[in-house]
């Protein structure tokens, strides 16, 4: 099988997982389609190290590490040390911010703008678990994280959910 | 186990990611312990609401042009390779010609044999799957209604395949169309799970099951017997979704 044919027999069918979750971590259509760009250029080019039955988050990890070079390229503030306050800190701002909270019209936007608001790192593991259904191994191996961090992670993601201002500021 | 050892267990519990052993433990807890049954009912209905409410973004047109034009640019730039192994080809001529065609007589011959041995209805399943996503031949009867595509499948195959919208579940019924699976036509039918395609081959009984759920190439693969038929489903949600979901359509067809 060439690269090429391999590309579209096990890298396309996951474009959409692809792009949703670059989409979720540029918050932005335009960047997220640049990021998913640069992602199929470097799968195109390594697909011969994918090995049959991980597509999937081979081509997810793949995604991620682009979103990142994108990040440092262009939203180099975003990237913060992973300093559990500075995190805290920079969640509450974007989720109070008095002006995101007049935006809110329905039930469902507000979910979505708190997942929005949450920091990088437990956005995307919350996205890998709850949109993408992975394991925690697979995160593990996606974010290059030990799997007690995808643990506490997620459980932070979720927390601050919960509590989130903007649910209870629309009930 | 008391509150403080589950405490951090519970989600992973809801998450289905813990061992056997501990799984077992979490459980009996949770039957005692009101607070942590309340923490696991957290997790599960904030899941719901995610699932609900926060949306999943397919990859738009324009994206996969640009893909396709990358793979167009990239294929336009390997035939510049080939004068030097043409070269190659003519100076060894027909010994190498020979050579190919005993080889790949040879490879074509194994591959036969491994197909028959393995009868490894999985893979086949999965490259239908794959061919049929990225061709759009998804769907050759698209509707919802279970009492349309039921007869047009009956009309074009020697049985009549149980087929049931599960809407009210979350798994959608989009279509049918005709596949040919281990060398017999067979019924696919097509559903849509949140973002995701699932295709479920339907045929009669076999006297011996094929393999259990597994996974190709990134797809799971799940399979299930049932109300005297063959259940094979492929797709890229996560095996146990798409196990329960297999295990539900036979079952639920075998009640009258």
């Amino acid at each position: 099988m060439s690269e090429h044919t391999r590309f579209e027999e096990l890298v396309l069918p996951h474009l959409d997982a692809g792009y949703n979750l670059a989409r979720w971590l540029t918050r932005n259509v335009n960047d997220a389609e640049d990021v998913v760009q640069d992602a199929c250029v470097r799968a195109l080019k390594y697909v011969g190290t994918l090995r049959d039955g991980d597509a999937r988050p081979w081509f997810l990890t793949i995604v991620r590490h682009a979103f990142y070079d994108w990040c440092k390229r262009n939203r180099p503030a975003e990237i913060v040390g992973d300093d559990g306050t500075a995190i805290d800190m920079a969640a509450d701002d974007l989720a109070m911010d008095p002006e995101r909270l007049a935006l809110q019209s329905s039930e469902s936007r507000v979910l979505a703008d708190a997942v929005a608001a949450l920091p990088l790192v437990f956005r995307e593991v919350l996205i890998l678990r709850e949109l993408e259904e992975l394991s925690y191994k697979e995160i593990a191996r996606i974010a290059d994280i030990p799997i007690g961090t995808v643990m506490s992670r997620l459980a932070r993601a979720r927390g601050l959910l919960q509590r989130s201002p903007l649910l209870h500021a629309a009930r | 186990m008391n509150c403080s050892e589950a405490g951090n267990l519970v989600a992973a519990y809801a998450d289905r990611e813990l061992d056997g052993l501990r799984e077992h433990a979490v459980e009996k807890h949770l039957r005692r312990c009101a607070t942590c049954a309340a923490k696991q009912q957290d997790v599960f209905s904030l899941r719901a609401r995610l699932r609900a409410e926060v949306p999943y973004f397919p990859a738009p047109p324009v994206l996969r042009e640009r893909v396709r034009a990358l793979l167009a640019n990239a294929h336009d730039v390997a035939p510049a390779r080939r004068p030097e192994r043409d070269r190659w080809h003519w100076l060894t001529g027909g010994a190498l010609a020979g050579c190919t065609a005993t080889m790949l007589a040879w490879v074509i011959g194994t591959a036969v044999i491994d197909l028959r041995a393995n009868e490894d209805v999985a893979l086949e399943a999965v490259a239908t799957h794959v061919r049929a996503t990225l061709s759009n031949r998804q769907i050759e009867v698209a509707s919802s209604d279970q009492h349309t595509v039921k007869p047009w499948l009956s009309a074009r195959l020697d049985y009549s395949p149980p087929v049931q919208d599960l809407t009210d579940e979350g798994f959608a019924l989009s279509g049918g169309r005709l596949d040919t699976l281990d060398k017999q036509r067979v019924a696919t039918l097509v559903y849509r799970y949140r973002q995701h395609t699932i295709d479920v081959f339907v045929r009669p009984e076999l006297a011996h099951a094929p393999s259990a759920s597994r996974t190709v190439r990134g797809f799971n693969v799940a399979h299930a017997t049932g109300s005297s038929m063959d259940w094979l489903a492929v797709s890229d949600v996560s095996a146990d979704v798409l196990t329960a979901f297999v295990q539900r359509l036979a079952r639920a067809n075998a009640a009258p």
